[in-house]
């Protein structure tokens, strides 16, 4: 996660749903009214490079309080919590957020839950298994492409084709690094044999 | 509803878009501008919000305005971090063009010269190039000290091909004019769409800088 990396900074830009704790007469326009204060208790989406440090900014009061607080977004939420115990492999991660694990990272950072960090890893370490599975289909298919096997193939690649299109940006990275890696093993085996 | 920010994103989006791409697009003068125009405005804010307190601002004691300096201190850092990492994306890709000995200054002004038709590039003038003016000095530049690298270790070609030869000749057809090559063999004269039977370090460099096709 360096300062300069593109995905990270993407990452930043991902949204939560905070409050306000005080009166702020010049933010009106994060609340889309420029002209009026924005007033205590007013909810609005953040990007998370703007609400980490709210967050954890104090107001230097006596009452010690923080400028805003927040919730764990909709990604994050219960529904999508209870449906990846279930079967972590049926939720579509990117129709929640495109930097699904980043995101979840960041709230982990800010928030206690206990609970959605083992959730969490169980999530990866299902999902990472069919990947690999995946992964290493797309290459068969490419690669041979012909005859019967061609067939049995592209049935198994159309059912993970919608598996494939929910992986978040992390998972496609993964998934593209698995199967660069079966691809050129298999490029590699094949010109041990020519030669 | 548009915010501090958004500007800078969309540059980071180019960015992402382009670490997919073979080439370079166009360099983004205007979002560049927008962006730093931002900070600058930012900046403007600040130090008005700032006047009225003579240099001894207690954050406590104006917790609104506290918050207000806090988030556009922080829409600034933002912006440069956006700035810096669309910046740096383009020049490594840039580094990596002149390693391939690709022409990169050639490439660039070629390619806006095929987009666009004669019209639009009149009217585009000197920037039709997809690289900015600084980043084109910086491709020299960088050139430059390459070849005082390389010419350190004068029989080992740094950026020639990794790949050992399967042939010592091969047969090449010429894409551009590149005029007259000598060879141990004489010389050659490379006109458009003529092909040859040469052998392959005498050409190397003339087809990574995509003035020969190698066929076979």
């Amino acid at each position: 996660m360096s300062y300069y990396d593109i995905d990270s900074i993407l990452t930043d830009a991902e949204k939560i749903p905070c409050t306000f704790q005080l009166d702020i007469p010049d933010l009106g326009y994060l609340d889309n009214t420029p002209k009026q204060p924005l007033k205590a208790g007013t909810k609005v989406n953040l990007p998370l490079w703007l609400a980490e440090m709210l967050v954890i900014a104090n107001t230097g009061g006596p009452d010690n309080k923080t400028f805003v607080t927040f919730d764990l977004p909709r990604a994050l939420g219960n529904d999508v919590v209870q449906a990846l115990k279930a079967d972590p492999r049926a939720v579509p991660l990117r129709d929640q957020s495109a930097h699904f694990y980043g995101l979840a990272t960041h709230m982990m950072d800010l928030s206690e839950e206990q609970e959605l960090g083992s959730v969490l890893r169980k999530t990866f370490v299902t999902r990472a298994a069919e990947i690999s599975l995946h992964a290493r289909k797309v290459g068969g298919v490419s690669t041979k492409g012909k005859g019967k096997e061609e067939g049995s193939n592209l049935g198994i690649g159309g059912a993970g084709e919608e598996f494939l299109r929910g992986l978040d940006e992390w998972e496609r990275k993964l998934f593209r690094k698995a199967h660069d890696g079966a691809k050129s093993g298999k490029e590699w085996m094949d010109s041990i044999k020519k030669n | 509803m548009p915010m501090y920010g958004d500007q800078g994103n969309k540059l980071v989006q180019h960015a992402k878009r382009m670490q997919n791409l073979a080439h370079l697009p166009p360099y983004q003068t205007e979002l560049v501008r927008a962006v730093t125009r931002e900070v600058r405005d930012l900046d403007k804010d600040v130090a008005s919000l700032l006047e009225p307190f003579q240099g001894s601002f207690d954050p406590s004691a104006d917790q609104s305005t506290a918050c207000t300096l806090l988030v556009n201190h922080l829409s600034m850092r933002r912006n440069k971090r956006c700035l810096l990492a669309y910046h740096r994306t383009r020049t490594n890709k840039l580094e990596e063009l002149v390693w391939n000995g690709s022409d990169v200054l050639d490439l660039a002004g070629q390619q806006a010269g095929g987009g666009a038709n004669g019209a639009t590039a009149a009217a585009d003038g000197g920037a039709s190039s997809s690289l900015s003016p600084q980043e084109e000095d910086y491709v020299r530049q960088y050139g430059d000290l390459l070849a005082a690298y390389k010419g350190q270790w004068t029989d080992i070609d740094l950026t020639g091909s990794l790949e050992p030869p399967r042939d010592l000749f091969i047969d090449v057809r010429v894409l551009k004019d590149a005029g007259e090559i000598q060879t141990e063999y004489g010389a050659i004269n490379l006109t458009k769409n003529s092909q040859f039977y040469v052998r392959q370090g005498d050409v190397e460099r003339l087809i990574a800088q995509g003035y020969l096709q190698k066929l076979g």
